[in-house]
């Protein structure tokens, strides 16, 4: 398999995962890059830290009383997991149906939604909405507990339409009633004292009692409803059925994943007024939403094989989100090779640079691309990421210093240098301009040769000098 | 609502627990005393507590591992089954007397309390009122060197031993830290070991280890010679997933923090099935003050329905835990006081549930 076809992979690593090691990608181009995509796409027999170790040295990351336990369990998964692609859609789903800890107040209820994304997040839409209508976080963060047969509550029905499945333009303010009248009664159970609990941020007297979803008979307005021009006694099942068979549904799920996978689209809002920036894959995605009957597989299938995911002229044109820069190094690093106490900072990290998980800024989730970025938070960023990778006691950076070093026993130029360390860090291009600076900077320390510890530390030198490249930062 | 699951009319309601883990308390064996404690970050009350010492004035010492970096959360509390609170001591970092991930705690003839650090790798050592007195461990591999060291227990000569969990074996110290002899090596044959956690010794100084990682109790002599095991992974009766820790009566009965499961079960002294609990915790002396003080909410809880009929779909004993408050969640150690009542340690409810053999 050529180097092309090497980078190929790694992108897609890049974007339907979180980065891969050298040894991981030697793997998957065995295979071929079809033969991955479907791997991504189906995948079993997970291999990851499990949950019983994380629970046995960090008891906060199984009774989740404070904000950044279900974080930080998160991270743990999508720097260990062997598929990668679960984690990445149910960070894709969290983006957009951003439920937060400030007025949830139950990281647990919160960490369950996430599971929920897992576990449905690559099925049908359907499914997936009718499992968030269901979520005791989401009940909560839209108030849908207080949406009752006489008095209806508007959040939920109007983010469902609005942020969650069709988008402003596509509906009125009276579907949105009606969509609220057919959620009433569904709440969650114990209510009041659930609600008072997290109210008041009440972890007394035994901790955190998990919430379930309850439906409520006796408070749900089964009368007739007019709902995107049909007529019934709708429930919320019944809702959803409607909103999934709408082709601004079918265009709405499209255009976020393609801006999540492919070019970042502007924000949620200035949708209506601006058109797509790639309107034949918004169609083709569309399409193959509409004949799968909503499934989600289908519509990243027909993604990850398109033109215009795979070409080269796609690589490195998006700015990881902080999360994705951490769970990346943290997988190239291989520092998470049991429980580590460290796994609270490197969750920390992402927070100062922009990315709070299960705690997005607002309802619309968070504006990505090049909005990560401010003086701030780039040099969080890249501080971050030279400092581990340009530690050479953490086990991933020592095997491939360790490898470099072989190769240099018999002398290495600068510029096969700098190419063995870009290869080693997953099969990194790089520009023109870049490649020149890296191949100066391993010029000052003359190449390396031999395996000693001067050779390990210019080796160690350059890694850390890719990992401050704007490549690295990117996806 | 208060279900029992002896009736024939609940049962089939209650069909989603009662399929997975079966919450009858058998207690023919056991009876339920009391509920110790409640959550709280700071002072009286305890933050995810992962082991509680007993001290010959029947003292409690409950290790607090809290959250990291938490300076006065990480602590060991001091109270007894009185509810009578004496005060804490430790707090976060890394200095004389403080921890990072504090573990297993275990007191010798002389009263001295001794603590664990699965961070630090070091054991501390405070007088009975929690004054430090000295420390040590050095992080490796080698004799005397720790990895990790979660439970702790001493022998009737106040030899120290110690769960050097990443190593998987046991070490032997004398009081004063000096090694001895270990025994243990990673792997899942007979006298092997896989992370292990609780330790314990009986009246002739045996030692029973709770083999996390192998879902299973052993017993050493000793000087380490492997003498017995009890238990294969499963949720049978007498089987266990991820078994935290040990507690053995004079009688040879063995009570197990059966921790994956989120339940105890005791074995007769040749490792038979007698009983397994899923706990059954009521509202502490502690906790009845603040919902006698915080009355709006004690009278929200009093019209919840904290035993709610739920279906799970993953992750079940941990989720029913999770629902359920009564019942145990994370249950972490087990130890017996000279009494005979049996303390049960649970982590994710911030509390201690206390139980004794029945009278019959």
């Amino acid at each position: 398999m050529g180097n092309r076809d090497v980078e190929l992979i790694a992108h897609l690593m890049r974007r339907a995962g979180f980065g891969v090691t050298r040894d991981q990608l030697d793997s998957y181009a065995a295979k071929g890059y079809d033969a991955t995509v479907e791997e991504l796409l189906n995948p079993v027999d997970e291999q990851r830290m499990g949950d019983d170790l994380i629970r046995r040295f960090h008891p906060e990351l199984s009774g989740m009383l404070g904000p950044n336990a279900s974080g930080e369990n998160w991270l743990y998964r999508m720097a260990t997991t062997s598929t990668p692609l679960r984690e990445k859609m149910a960070l894709f789903w969290h983006g957009i149906f951003a439920t937060g800890y400030p007025k949830v107040i139950h990281g647990k209820a919160l960490s369950d939604q996430i599971r929920m994304f897992r576990h449905y997040g690559m099925g049908s839409f359907r499914t997936l909405l009718l499992e968030l209508s269901k979520d005791p976080a989401m009940i909560i963060w839209l108030d849908n507990q207080d949406n009752h047969k006489d008095a209806i509550n508007e959040n939920f029905g109007r983010e469902l339409l609005e942020l969650f499945s069709m988008g402003v333009g596509n509906y009125s303010e009276q579907d949105i009633k009606e969509c609220a009248r057919a959620f009433t009664g569904w709440t969650i159970g114990n209510r009041e004292y659930m609600e008072l609990r997290s109210q008041r941020d009440s972890d007394w007297p035994y901790g955190r009692i998990s919430w379930h979803f309850e439906y409520h008979t006796e408070d749900h307005d089964d009368g007739e409803k007019e709902f995107l021009g049909q007529r019934g006694r709708f429930n919320g099942e019944d809702v959803i059925d409607i909103i999934c068979q709408q082709q601004a549904t079918a265009r709405f799920i499209s255009r976020h994943m393609y801006s999540f996978f492919v070019a970042n689209e502007p924000p949620v809002p200035e949708w209506p007024d601006t058109p797509p920036s790639n309107e034949h894959a918004i169609e083709q995605l569309s399409q193959a939403y509409l004949d799968s009957h909503y499934d989600i597989t289908a519509m990243l299938r027909v993604l990850f094989k398109a033109d215009y995911f795979k070409s080269p002229t796609s690589w490195y044109t998006k700015v990881k989100s902080p999360v994705e820069l951490v769970a990346g190094v943290l997988r190239l690093t291989g520092e998470i090779d049991r429980p580590r106490r460290e796994m609270l900072d490197r969750h920390l990290q992402s927070v100062y640079m922009g990315q709070y998980l299960n705690n997005p800024p607002s309802v619309e989730g968070w504006h990505e691309g090049t909005d990560w970025l401010d003086t701030g938070t780039l040099v969080e960023r890249v501080n971050f990421a030279t400092q581990q990778m340009g530690d050479p006691q953490k086990p991933g950076v020592q095997a491939m210093i360790s490898k470099i070093a072989a190769i240099a026993e018999c002398g290495i130029s600068p510029e096969r240098l700098v190419g063995e360390c870009l290869d080693q860090m997953g099969a990194i291009s790089v520009s023109e301009d870049t490649l020149r600076v890296l191949i100066d900077f391993a010029s000052m320390g003359g190449g390396a040769r031999s395996m000693d510890d001067q050779a390990r530390q210019q080796i160690a030198a350059v890694i850390q000098m890719v990992a401050s490249t704007q490549e690295f930062q990117r996806s | 609502m208060a279900w029992d699951v002896d009736s024939p009319e609940t049962t089939g309601a209650k069909r989603g627990i009662m399929t997975t883990i079966e919450s009858k308390p058998i207690m023919e064996f056991l009876e339920y005393v009391m509920t110790l404690g409640m959550t709280v970050m700071e002072g009286r009350g305890f933050y995810y507590p992962v082991d509680t010492a007993i001290g010959q004035d029947a003292r409690l010492y409950v290790v607090n591992r809290s959250l990291d970096n938490v300076t006065r959360g990480v602590r060991v509390t001091v109270c007894d089954i009185d509810s009578e609170y004496y005060g804490t001591f430790g707090s976060f970092g890394n200095k004389d007397g403080q921890f990072e991930w504090p573990s297993g705690g275990a007191i010798n003839s002389r009263g001295q309390v001794y603590i664990s650090d699965e961070q630090l790798h070091r054991i501390s050592v405070f007088d009975y009122s929690g004054t430090f007195l000295f420390q040590w461990g050095v992080h490796g591999s080698g004799e005397g060197e720790l990895d990790t060291p979660s439970g702790i227990a001493f022998d009737n000569q106040d030899n120290l031993y110690v769960s050097d969990t990443y190593n998987h074996r046991i070490q032997k110290f004398t009081a004063d830290g000096r090694f001895l002899l270990n025994f243990g090596s990673h792997g899942q044959g007979n006298g092997e070991l896989n992370l292990p956690w609780g330790v314990t010794l009986n009246g002739n100084n045996d030692v029973f280890v709770a083999d996390w990682g192998n879902d299973r109790i052993q017993k050493f002599s000793p000087r380490g010679e492997f003498l017995a095991s009890y238990g294969t992974s499963g949720i049978a009766d007498g089987e266990f997933q991820r078994p935290s820790s040990v507690a053995v009566d004079g009688e040879g009965y063995m009570y197990v923090a059966d921790w994956g499961n989120e339940r105890v079960q005791v074995l007769d002294p040749k490792g038979g099935f007698v009983m397994k609990t899923r706990g059954e915790a009521t509202i502490s002396n502690w906790a009845a003050n603040f919902l006698s003080v915080n009355a709006e909410e004690g009278a929200a809880r009093t019209r919840a329905d904290l035993e709610p009929d739920i279906e799970y779909f993953v992750d079940v004993p941990h989720e029913e835990s999770a629902h359920i408050e009564k019942f145990f969640w994370s249950p972490v150690s087990v130890k017996l006081d000279r009494a005979g009542m049996l303390f049960v340690t649970e982590s994710n409810r911030h509390r201690i549930q206390v139980y004794k053999r029945s009278a019959s």
